[in-house]
């Protein structure tokens, strides 16, 4: 029979135990804004020491250092980092964003996405900027590939961002060609895809289509890219058809994104199809390859200016000992003679 | 200093070990998805040494900094961590032995049942929540064991866990 101190201790253990049960029911079903205050007042008190903690690692995972001297010295950090795999993808995406910060025209704050442990981490991302830098609630997030996901809410050095994974989500949106519109949403049937639905029966949308926001709405400007169609989900026949789209940004591999601070007007120029941008790589390539070119005509004309002085050195050798032979022919029968000398000793 | 004390100190000192490692080394290794969750391990280790009452405090506070970090459903990991930190304590007094591995064994499955209580409690679609309970969920188990089972191996003679609670 358990004693009366024992029996206090559980029953005291119980007590504690169903407070926080009913504190999480509380929090759990209380309305989101409120959870969200919560959660922005908690960050920017008691657990800022460990965001920044966590920010200082993320700057020191992504080398935001390396990303300022690529700034400023790009080739010749790109050329450093040619011979290795990590370094080079970084690089890569660095240049992706940086290539996507100039071309956009609207204002916009970069953030470093601070993944975290829980399973929901992908449907919501914790930025690494606040109202602090500008940020506001419903401000769009894009990566250089696409659309991410809108703030939700901000601290003053933290935000949070719900993706495009989120069930929330929704963002009006159209084909490329503008044949097309309708409203994109999280696939209800598998997880890391897109619906396009709405979409008119009469307006067959092909596969490989590219989507894009239309602006319609007043939170995300037109013409970011969504997804790319995969194909049909389903059809309601004579009224609309549902797409399966394939998302343009992986909120979940995201390390580096840009907040559109007032966004306005049409984004789209920052975001170039692929033939646009393999030519702008093609350009870079080609400067590349000129100044390679140009090295090397360098060193071959080094390389033929030491040939040449060789050839001089060795014409100059060989006129001196031009001129010293008829010394060495003196020489010879000397030591024909020095050799008769010795034969007739012996 | 006095022995209970002492302990104290050592499990504070483990626990904080792990909040730094949990906020400083995780973002460098691995993808966030499998890395493993060092705040977890802290909150199971504190629930071996302590009573239900206070583990399921803790379990709330850990859960709630979880919340506020990734608010996709806030509550839900307050929830969750509340739950799995009341019952590991409970389960930990009632049935465990202190053998390193079954304690690794026992970190493990707390973290996957804290994710099906997450992704329970915060509503995800059908697909998602399968995928996440059995692809991502059980890899995330499986590193922050290892972490753990790491752990109680470094700090063995700090961690010579009692029965009694």
């Amino acid at each position: 029979m358990a004693s009366a101190s024992e029996r206090s201790y559980t029953r005291r253990d119980t007590v504690m135990f169903s407070v926080c049960l009913a504190l999480s029911l509380v929090a759990l079903f209380s309305p989101s804004a409120w959870g969200l205050g919560l959660a922005a007042s908690l960050r920017q008190t008691v657990l800022a020491p460990l965001v920044w903690l966590q920010v200082q690692a993320e700057e020191g995972r992504t080398s935001r250092e390396r990303l300022r001297a690529i700034t400023v010295e790009r080739d010749s950090a790109a050329y450093l980092a040619q011979g290795l795999p990590s370094l080079l993808a970084e690089n890569e995406r660095l240049r992706q964003v940086l290539g996507l910060s100039k071309r956009l025209s609207s204002p916009y704050v970069a953030a470093e996405v601070l993944h975290q442990a829980q399973a929901t981490d992908g449907r919501t991302l914790l930025l690494s900027a606040g109202s602090r830098q500008g940020v506001a609630a419903f401000d769009p997030v894009i990566a250089p590939d696409g659309l991410i996901g809108v703030v939700l809410n901000t601290a003053a050095r933290t935000s949070i961002v719900m993706t495009w994974a989120h069930p929330e989500f929704r963002v009006s949106a159209f084909t490329v060609n503008g044949n097309a519109a309708g409203v994109v949403a999280p696939s209800s049937t598998g997880e890391g895809a897109l619906e396009f639905r709405g979409v008119p029966y009469r307006d067959s949308v092909p596969v490989g289509t590219l989507v894009l926001s239309s602006g319609l709405g007043g939170v995300y400007p037109k013409g970011i890219p969504v997804g790319t169609v995969t194909g049909v989900v389903k059809e309601q026949a004579g009224w609309e058809r549902v797409y399966r789209l394939q998302p343009s940004a992986n909120p979940g591999s995201a390390a580096h994104v840009l907040i559109l601070v007032a966004p306005s007007g049409d984004v789209s120029r920052a975001f170039p199809s692929d033939s646009a941008l393999n030519a702008q790589r093609l350009d870079s390539l080609e400067r590349v390859r000129r100044a390679d070119s140009v090295a090397q005509a360098a060193q071959a004309a080094k390389a033929e200016r030491a040939e040449s002085l060789a050839a001089r050195r060795d014409t100059a050798r060989a006129r001196t000992r031009a001129a010293a032979r008829p010394d060495s022919v003196k020489a010879r029968p000397d030591s024909a003679a020095r050799r008769a000398a010795g034969d007739s000793a012996r | 200093m006095i022995p209970a004390r002492a302990n104290r100190v050592q499990l504070a000192v483990v626990l904080l070990l792990l909040v730094v490692l949990h906020f400083y080394v995780r973002p460098r290794l691995w993808g966030p998805r499998v890395a493993p969750d060092f705040l977890f391990i802290a909150l199971m280790l504190f629930a071996m040494r302590n009573g239900p009452g206070a583990s399921a405090i803790a379990g709330f506070a850990v859960g709630l900094a979880a919340d506020s970090l990734s608010p996709a459903k806030f509550g839900a990991g307050a929830l969750a961590h509340t739950v799995v930190g009341y019952l590991a304590s409970w389960a930990r007094a009632v049935f465990f032995a202190d053998n390193p591995l079954i304690n690794a064994g026992f970190v493990a499955v707390g973290l996957w049942l804290r994710d099906l209580l997450v992704l329970a409690a915060s509503g995800s679609g059908d697909n998602s929540f399968l995928t996440e309970l059995a692809v991502y969920s059980p890899l995330q188990a499986i590193t922050t064991g290892l972490f753990a089972l790491l752990i109680l191996v470094v700090f063995r003679e700090w961690f010579s866990i009692r029965l009694d609670t």
